[in-house]
């Protein structure tokens, strides 16, 4: 098991697209970076120019949150993508290519490389969402300036945590359909239900904004189908909501969460994940090669 | 532990009632070559792979060193070369040896030297730094080999193990055969390259359309019929025909020894039913006044015998018990 999950590893890195992916996610963290330098230096002019009262101050939260919520949700998204394109073709390409006859000869249990493949290829995509994450806050902290935001540890960990969760549930999910379909089927399938996902999100945000049930339910739906964009709301709750603070402003904005997923929904998305993965063994375990 | 290594009783495996291989029978005993023959598209592959269990079997049941296919245990002794052999391009040839050596069990203390070993066995030694994509079809089935051996196996799949090799690998492919069998090991050697496995397998299984023809031992499968050339004065059609009754057929050979049409030969191809006949046709060659300077009996090619045995199969209007074992 460890033996096939460094080979994912080893697979990943030795791709191109994980070097064009990283290549490009240091030229956004650079963008991103320059972005929030300039714009709060300019915001602090403004400040400066109409005085420190409570509607300027208010004004200055909710941009913040807004530029931390879209470099966030940027991050979630090229993860999400790295996930799908890294892992779709890990059983279906082999299959296709005839790459896992020589292992499978091997004494092992096909659950355990579809596991390995789960722990190499989660274990390096974490290691990727972590590092992203951290980046995104690195830059907040230190060239945000005016816009920088007062955070907790506690809260920090407990974002990174949910934002960590996300290529997990993905990983899994992308193996279920690597085991059961070509790699083509899958990456279009998984690639149209993360979109459901956060399309879904968004249709749940407005319903409640509107006070439209239709909505709201339809968005439910979406995260039960597919509980990604649960997990990025909840991590910004985490990140933005200071319990000293009589506002929040976590609900506001694109990237913000009026309707707050609850704890059952982050049991729901860790469970979803957990049986995504025991389909892919079964389905591999049944399947010919 | 059993003395044969492979066991089946009506192991299938058909996708739709079609293809694959049906209802195969047969014991390979331990320390032997194993024959597997029969064209592209029998079910020699899907057999293997079956054994393996990379294919569910739709019937039937196998053992392999003792235990049920699809124990990974039953594994853990056997090599594989696949006749698709294609392996993680972005590894080293050492990295791959590797990371079968970690899959197969083998010892850490014990894997460099093994490693060694076989890089210098399958002449793969200077190149097992380099990735396998820049790798030659030929180096690749080499390091495929290497990989098949990695677990010092009793048992050994070979699939078309010399399908990419020049005339000079498939020589060491075949010494390499033969020096496993001297080690005990067991080798289940699938082909369709009749005379490429000709001169090691000791016991042979044909295959014709997912259906086993026939197997055994290959001297006594190999003696379906008697051929000797004949060399004579007074040889012609017309003698021939007179001896329809013991000769089966009669062509005529150039002096080269292959088979051409000449007015008057003196050398020709004969096939009579049984070597007991033999004496029988010298009387009776005699007694029709050809002087006779040599009668010489033919061993008869791997490649005649399948087609005999192939041939003879097709003849039937039923598969049912068709196959056949000596």
């Amino acid at each position: 098991m460890w033996t096939i999950a460094k080979l994912s590893c080893r697979e990943v890195l030795s791709k191109r697209i994980f070097l064009i992916t990283i290549l490009m996610t240091l030229a956004f963290l650079l963008f991103y970076g320059v972005a929030t330098h300039y714009g709060s230096r300019e915001f602090a002019e403004e400040l400066q120019q109409r005085g420190g009262s409570g509607g300027v101050q208010m004004e200055r939260a909710f941009v913040s949150t807004q530029l931390l919520g879209v470099g966030l949700y940027f991050a979630s998204f090229i993860t999400a993508l790295l996930s799908i394109l890294a892992c779709v073709g890990a059983v279906s390409g082999e299959i296709e290519s005839h790459q896992i006859d020589t292992i499978l000869a091997r004494p092992l249990r096909r659950r355990d490389v579809i596991f390995g493949k789960y722990l190499g290829f989660g274990g390096l995509l974490v290691i990727y969402a972590l590092g992203l994450f951290a980046g995104i806050l690195l830059i907040n902290q230190t060239l945000g300036g005016v816009l920088q935001l007062s955070l907790h540890l506690s809260q920090i960990v407990g974002a990174a945590a949910l934002f960590a969760m996300q290529p997990l549930v993905l990983v899994a999910a992308a193996l279920w359909l690597s085991s059961r379909m070509t790699t083509i089927n899958g990456g279009v399938i998984l690639i149209i239900l993360y979109g459901i996902g956060f399309i879904g999100g968004f249709v749940e945000q407005l319903g409640v904004l509107l006070n439209n049930n239709a909505l709201v339910n339809s968005g439910i739906v979406t995260s039960l189908i597919f509980p990604l964009d649960s997990l990025f709301r909840k991590m910004t709750l985490t990140l933005f909501d200071a319990p000293s603070d009589p506002f929040s402003f976590a609900a506001q904005g694109l990237f913000g969460s009026l309707s707050a997923p609850s704890g059952l929904m982050i049991g729901y998305a860790l469970l979803y994940g957990a049986v995504m993965l025991l389909l892919a063994f079964r389905q591999f375990a049944k399947r010919d090669l | 532990m059993s003395e044969m290594v492979i066991e089946t009783w009506g192991l299938t495996k058909q996708y739709e009632g079609r293809g694959g291989f049906r209802d195969i029978t047969l014991q390979v005993p331990r320390g032997i070559v194993y024959g597997f023959l029969g064209p592209n598209g029998a079910g020699k592959s899907t057999f293997v792979r079956t054994m393996l269990g990379l294919l569910h079997p739709t019937g039937g049941r196998a053992q392999m060193l003792g235990r049920p296919i699809g124990d990974p245990e039953a594994r853990r002794k056997v090599g594989y070369l696949p006749e698709l052999f294609r392996y993680q391009d972005w590894l080293t040839g050492r990295q791959l040896l590797e990371m079968h050596a970690s899959l197969a069990g083998v010892a850490r203390t014990e894997r460099k030297r093994r490693i060694d070993t076989l890089l210098e066995r399958v002449g793969l030694s200077g190149r097992e730094g380099e990735k396998i994509k820049g790798y030659s079809k030929g180096m690749q089935q080499r390091i495929g080999l290497a990989c098949a051996l990695l677990a010092d196996p009793d048992l050994i799949f070979l699939d078309e193990p010399t399908s990419a090799l020049d005339p000079i690998g498939r020589r060491d492919v075949r010494d390499l055969i033969v020096e496993l069998r001297e080690q005990g090991k067991t080798i289940f050697l699938n082909s369709h390259l009749l005379n490429e496995v000709e001169s090691v397998c000791d016991q042979v299984a044909i295959i014709h359309r997912s259906d086993m023809i026939v197997q055994g031992d290959w001297r006594r499968l190999s003696d379906v019929h008697t051929q000797v050339v004949v060399r004579a004065t007074g040889l012609t059609e017309a003698v021939w025909q007179q001896l329809s009754s013991l000769v089966l057929q009669a062509q005529p050979m150039d002096e080269a020894g292959s088979v051409a049409d000449t007015e008057a030969p003196t050398r020709w191809m004969v096939q009579v039913e049984r070597e007991e006949s033999l004496p029988l046709l010298v009387q009776r060659l005699s007694e029709l006044g050809v002087l006779l300077y040599e009668l010489t009996p033919q061993q008869p090619h791997l490649e005649d015998v399948f087609l005999h045995w192939v041939q003879g199969k097709e003849g039937q209007p039923h598969v049912d018990d068709r196959q056949v074992v000596l």
